[in-house]
């Protein structure tokens, strides 16, 4: 805004008064500019914060302090019911993920443009799928799922698949499309059909980047799998729902650790794995 | 009878492209050890190429043992390839795989595709494969991964893999380019020993001329796509090298 200003008074001969004039509509502008966002920020704090929230209920700061504290502590009684969905929930995030996978290999097939079979047709599709999956949140699908097959761990096994997807295949066929054309004229040289090519001259090359993404995703989605719950889909997630719905703040404060721990788990396993492949 | 015929071959890559090939014609001979030679992008890679159909032809002919190459379903494509040798400038090995799985692969023509997905190869093929390693010198280095090895090495395993599918014709592009000098006469020398003693014919693009005289018996001088000279290595001279390589010196 500076620099423009300067070179404009640069260029012509002004006097005094065109240089406070233009000075003053810079000024203007610039307060109209100002003014206009703090009229946006004040109007969203009205609606989301002044009309959105119960004063009366939250009170003093006294009280919103001790409503706080009431998550203090850990409710250690909790702690054997956690064992089984802690279970489950890495057990939906590992079916999840390979699942995901599963649904990768004709999305990563399709979706590699030098692999792809029919162009026109299967690689539009399988960017399709790949975008589909990553746009809709894990909740949303989670929320589809249970609306489709009910409540229980497969929705949230469906859903982390469905999510997963997106990433994998899209990683995998970015890897595909990277390997080097050498080996696949050798393996067409000596007769190969299109599989025994992809099996030989293709696997071998991509095989490591895909499983560490493999176990990335998996990493992830042990996060994603510990809140599915929320909504009715397996795991920690419904353990914490009801210890809130029941106002056992401790015992939400005992999921979390739990939730805490097992991707604590889930990192360190995912550090060495991906160190041994790569 | 030539068990390779070339007629009137022209190869373009686009429609509207440059044509990289006109008007090929030779024969290859069931003792010939044959050299393409001239200068880098005369189109020795696309002519070698369109042996085994890797390019297609644009027009003309190709027979190769009584077969019609450029008018083959993929089928018979698939069994023709089999039947033809091929090693890369650039290996083109798996890296990844043991050297033992590379020499395997060149039985893929004759391989299912469940036997592929395990690389359960029969017990023939393997011991097969251990005679050819033996053969080229790397009985040591039989359960190495392929890029473990040196570049002299990784030819050998080419070799070794192309002398598997128990071809009738190999095709060799540019096999030691990538190979010092040294290196490059022993691998010319173990190709030709093998090649005369499995009787098998090869068509060898090759841009050193001192070594495509030492190793070939006829050759053919390609010049942007047109050929300049086909007879004996004897035959060839200097002057006829001078009008090959012409261009080159621009």
């Amino acid at each position: 805004m500076l620099s423009t200003l300067d070179t404009d008074l640069r260029r012509t001969a002004l006097s005094a008064d065109e240089v406070l004039a233009i000075r003053r509509r810079r000024r203007w502008s610039m307060l109209a500019v100002v003014a206009a966002l703090t009229v946006m920020v004040v109007w969203s704090i009205d609606v989301t914060v002044i009309e959105d929230t119960d004063w009366e209920r939250m009170g003093s700061v006294a009280s919103v302090l001790e409503s706080a504290g009431r998550f203090m502590g850990v409710d250690w009684a909790l702690f054997p019911d956690l064992v089984k969905p802690a279970i489950e929930t890495f057990m939906i995030a590992c079916l999840g993920t390979l699942l995901g996978v599963i649904i990768c290999i004709p999305a990563a097939w399709f979706g590699a443009m030098n692999i792809t079979p029919f162009k026109p047709l299967t690689y539009p599709l399988a960017r399709l799928m790949m975008t589909l999956s990553r746009s809709i949140h894990e909740i949303v699908w989670a929320l589809f799922f249970v609306a489709v097959v009910g409540l229980g761990a497969m929705a949230g096994i469906f859903a982390l698949a469905v999510r997963s997807v997106g990433f994998i295949a899209k990683m995998s066929a970015e890897a595909i499309e990277d390997i080097n054309p050498g080996p696949v004229e050798a393996i067409r040289a000596v007769g190969g059909n299109g599989f025994q090519v992809l099996r030989y001259a293709i696997l071998p090359q991509v095989l490591p980047q895909i499983l560490g993404v493999i176990v990335f995703e998996w990493e992830i989605n042990i996060r994603r799998s510990a809140i599915l719950g929320l909504v009715g889909a397996g795991g920690l997630g419904l353990v914490f729902f009801r210890q809130m719905n029941t106002f056992n703040f401790p015992g939400v404060t005992t999921v979390i650790i739990a939730i805490l721990g097992i991707i604590l788990v889930g990192e360190v396993v995912s550090y060495f794995a991906r160190k041994a492949v790569i | 009878m030539p068990i390779l015929e070339v007629r009137d071959l022209c190869a373009r890559y686009t429609r509207s492209g440059p044509e990289i090939l006109k008007d090929i014609s030779f024969d290859v001979e069931a003792d010939d050890f044959f050299a393409i030679i001239g200068p880098s992008g005369a189109g020795k890679s696309t002519l070698i190429r369109c042996i085994n159909r890797l390019v297609a032809a644009r027009s003309g002919s190709i027979t190769f043992d009584g077969r019609s190459v450029t008018s083959l379903p993929a089928r018979e494509l698939r069994s023709l390839r089999r039947d033809i040798g091929m090693i890369f400038q650039e290996f083109n090995l798996i890296d990844r795989m043991s050297v033992m799985d590379n020499v395997l692969s060149g039985r893929l023509g004759y391989t299912g595709n469940l036997r592929t997905l395990f690389r359960a190869f029969p017990r023939t093929d393997v011991q097969r494969a251990l005679e050819m390693l033996h053969r080229v010198g790397l009985e040591e280095h039989v359960d190495k991964r392929a890029d473990e090895l040196s570049g002299g090495q990784r030819q050998r395993v080419g070799i070794a893999r192309a002398l598997m599918q128990g071809p009738k014709l190999l095709l060799l592009d540019e096999p030691t380019s990538a190979l010092d000098p040294k290196i490059s006469r022993e691998v010319m020398g173990l190709i030709k020993n093998m090649a005369q003693e499995f009787a098998v014919p090869c068509l060898c693009n090759i841009h050193d001329v001192n070594l495509a005289m030492e190793f070939c018996n006829k050759m053919i001088g390609l010049q942007d796509g047109v050929k300049m000279f086909d007879g004996p290595t004897a035959e060839m001279d200097q002057a006829k090298l001078d009008e090959i390589y012409a261009m080159e010196v621009l």
